[in-house]
This record gives structure tokens, C-alpha cells and sequence, in this order.
């Protein structure tokens, strides 16, 4: 179940998901066994095996994941330019709480 | 005088910075009084190590994120004093480690500069004061689902969806984690403190804390630049098991632009719907 609104904003408009670097990756999982919240999926058939299948289930500003990556192939965007972005449509939806 | 410790490093055999770890203890063991835990044999024999653990500070050393070494001391309750991520050292140093398993001139010259590193008589490190009035207890409000209990103090804190508070006094403020972090990590052995001194951005990150189970990053409530740490957090990590909001606060900051930081902040009513809602869909 992905959290709608982070403070107030549709999830859907924050860009914050992991991204996987490919030509690091060694599939070894740690990070989807992590994740609490389904944002991967495995796909044992196909030649990318982990796939990033639910970003908006990824909790904005939660960086864990790449925590646990041994070959340091998980990155984010960057936090300053997502705060920003998540203030400007606060003010485009004319939130005040 | 040179230090001493138990050294504890994951060995790991099928990575550069795996290996380099190992050359680290080695070279540890050769230049101090150090000895030797060895992950492999402690795995099936307990007895061999327990009385070295005990009887010298563990230095604990990780070649990558997947944290092989921190994650053994944790299973086998030791207390850690010093860790060590050669990844990270690397990264830091702007040295790239390559795919090899032989350790190169590089490489060797890393693990020879660490050790130095670590082998060094610091001198007595500047501790950083606390410049808060901060009352000792809190009034709380409590949620509780099975055995887990998760508190929330109701007056006088501002908080983070990322579940971290801030505790706002004229200009500066202190910053914890809530007990939402503290009960999902469960027995936290290590905190990794940000530098005093340095800025930080709201939503960034303010040190870490750690257990078995995960490297937790603590999210900054607010911007400004961090005049202090809990220093008593590098000895006990687990006072943020006991009580987050108390003796287990992290670190205070110098507010750079709190007004424009309060608009993402809530207040009691609001993180304790969220941290609700959190605790059903998520807490195992």
C-alpha cells in the first residue's frame, strides 16, 4: 500500500525513487529483501532481474535500500532540489496547513 | 603508546574492498597489540573470541554496505567502539576500487593510511556542549500494537514525516528520532554522528543510526548548521532504544531559515495520525 501525500503533496507529484545502476548491480537482493514497501520487483526470466516496479512506494527522503547495497548501485535524487519542488506545488495548491 | 583493539573484520573474499579489510587487520595486528577476531571461525565457535571482545575496545570492519562484519558482531550481542567501512573510506578519498581481488599499490596504500589513521593518539577531542534548555521528561501520548509501544511527547515538539522531531528553543533547536525508528530498528548498536560544525539542509542527513537490521539515516527536521552532538551516544547507542525524546536525543543545530522549514513540519496532532497509520500498515 503506497502512502498518498507527503506533507500534503500527491505522492505521485514527488519525483523520489531509488535508481538502479545496471552495470553495478550484481542482483543479489539485499535491497528488496529490505524494502518493507513492495517498491521492487524480482524477475528471475527477464535480463534486468530487479526492476524498480512501485516508485510511489518509495517513502520520500528514505534512502535505506542503498544502505544495504554492496556495490553501491542504488542512487536517489537529489533531497534539496525534491524539498524545493514539494514546496512549490504546496504553494501551486495554495496549502496552508 | 599505540592502541589497542579486538579487531573484527568481515573478510569478505569475493570483493576488492572485502579483501582490503582483511589487509587492514592484518596490518593492525602487526603495528599494535590488537587480536584477532576471525568471522569465520567465530561463526561456529563462540568461546574461541568472547573473552578478546570483552577485554578490548571491538573495532568492527566493513569492506561494503552489505556490512558483513557489523551484522555478526550484532547477532552475537558485542558492543561496538569503532567502525570502519573501506567503500566508504575509498569514496571519500576519491580512490575508485577496481575489480580485482589482489591488492594493488592503491590498495595497499589505503589500508596502510587507515591503519595510521586508526592507530594515531588523537588528542582528547573537543567535546561539543549542549546550548538548550531542555526539559528532562515529557508528557506523552502512547500507541501501542502487540508489545511494541510507540510515544509521542504532546507538547513542545515539531516533527518530520520521515519520523524525526525537533525541539525548538529562540534560535536553535534540538533534533532526535521518534520511537517509530527506534522500535522498527530494534537493539541499536551503533550511532554515527554528523560533523559539528557543518550545515545541513532541511531533510537532510543528520548522521546515522544503526542496528542488526538496518543503517538508519536520520533525516533533519530543519536547515541550519550543527553546533553540537549527544556525545554520550558514541558509548550508548542503545539510550535511543530507551528513550529517543530524553537521554537519546542526536544532535542540536544553529536554525539557518526555520520559517520556510516549518511549512513541511507537523505538530503533534499531525505526526501522531501519521505515525498511526504507520505503525498498522507497516509494523512487524
Amino acid at each position: 500500500m503506497s502512502e498518498e501525500t507527503f506533507m500534503g503533496v500527491p505522492r505521485n507529484t514527488i519525483d523520489w525513487s531509488p535508481i538502479i545502476d545496471y552495470d553495478k548491480c550484481n542482483y543479489c537482493m539485499e535491497c528488496v529483501k529490505f524494502c518493507p514497501h513492495q517498491v521492487y520487483e524480482i524477475r528471475e526470466t527477464e535480463e534486468k532481474k530487479l526492476i524498480v516496479k512501485n516508485p510511489d512506494n518509495c517513502v520520500v527522503f528514505c534512502r535505506a535500500c542503498g544502505k544495504t547495497c554492496g556495490v553501491d548501485a542504488i542512487t536517489f535524487p537529489n533531497k534539496g532540489e525534491t524539498t524545493k519542488k514539494i514546496k512549490e506545488t504546496r504553494k501551486g495548491m495554495g496549502a496552508d496547513e | 603508546m599505540s592502541k589497542s583493539f579486538a579487531v573484527l573484520p568481515c573478510n569478505g573474499l569475493d570483493k576488492a574492498a572485502g579483501c582490503i579489510a582483511r589487509e587492514i587487520a592484518l596490518n593492525i595486528l602487526e603495528n599494535s597489540e590488537s587480536e584477532m577476531i576471525c568471522p569465520v571461525l567465530y561463526r561456529i565457535a563462540d568461546a574461541r573470541y568472547t573473552k578478546i571482545a570483552q577485554e578490548k575496545p571491538l573495532l568492527v570492519i566493513d569492506g561494503c554496505q552489505t556490512r558483513c562484519a557489523s551484522k555478526l558482531a550484532s547477532e552475537k550481542g558485542l558492543k561496538v567502539n569503532i567502525k570502519l567501512m573501506v567503500n566508504e573510506e575509498a569514496k571519500n578519498r576519491g580512490i575508485e576500487l577496481g575489480d580485482s581481488l589482489r591488492l594493488r599499490e592503491k590498495e595497499l596504500k589505503l589500508a596502510q593510511d587507515l591503519v595510521t589513521e586508526l592507530l594515531k593518539v588523537k588528542e582528547t577531542e573537543k567535546v561539543s556542549e549542549s546550548e538548550i534548555v531542555y526539559p528532562e521528561t515529557h508528557d506523552y501520548e502512547v500507541y501501542q500494537k502487540d508489545k511494541f509501544i510507540f510515544r509521542v511527547p504532546k507538547e513542545g515538539f515539531l516533527f518530520n514525516e520521515n519520523d524525526s522531531w525537533v525541539y525548538i528553543s529562540g534560535n536553535k533547536a534540538r533534533i532526535g528520532v521518534t520511537d517509530y525508528v527506534q522500535q522498527s530498528l530494534s537493539d541499536i548498536m551503533f550511532f554515527t554522528p554528523p560533523v559539528v560544525g557543518s550545515e545541513v539542509e532541511q531533510f537532510g542527513e543528520l548522521g546515522t543510526v544503526e542496528s542488526g537490521k538496518a543503517v538508519f539515516e536520520v533525516v533533519s527536521p530543519v536547515s541550519g548548521k550543527i553546533i553540537a552532538v549527544n556525545e554520550e551516544l558514541s558509548a550508548a547507542p542503545e539510550l535511543i532504544n530507551s528513550n529517543p525524546y530524553e537521554k537519546g536525543w542526536i544532535a542540536e543545530v544553529e536554525l539557518s531559515d526555520l520559517e520556510s522549514d516549518r511549512e513541511l513540519l507537523l505538530d503533534f496532532t499531525g505526526y501522531f495520525t501519521i505515525l498511526k497509520r504507520k505503525v498498522d500498515e507497516f509494523h512487524v
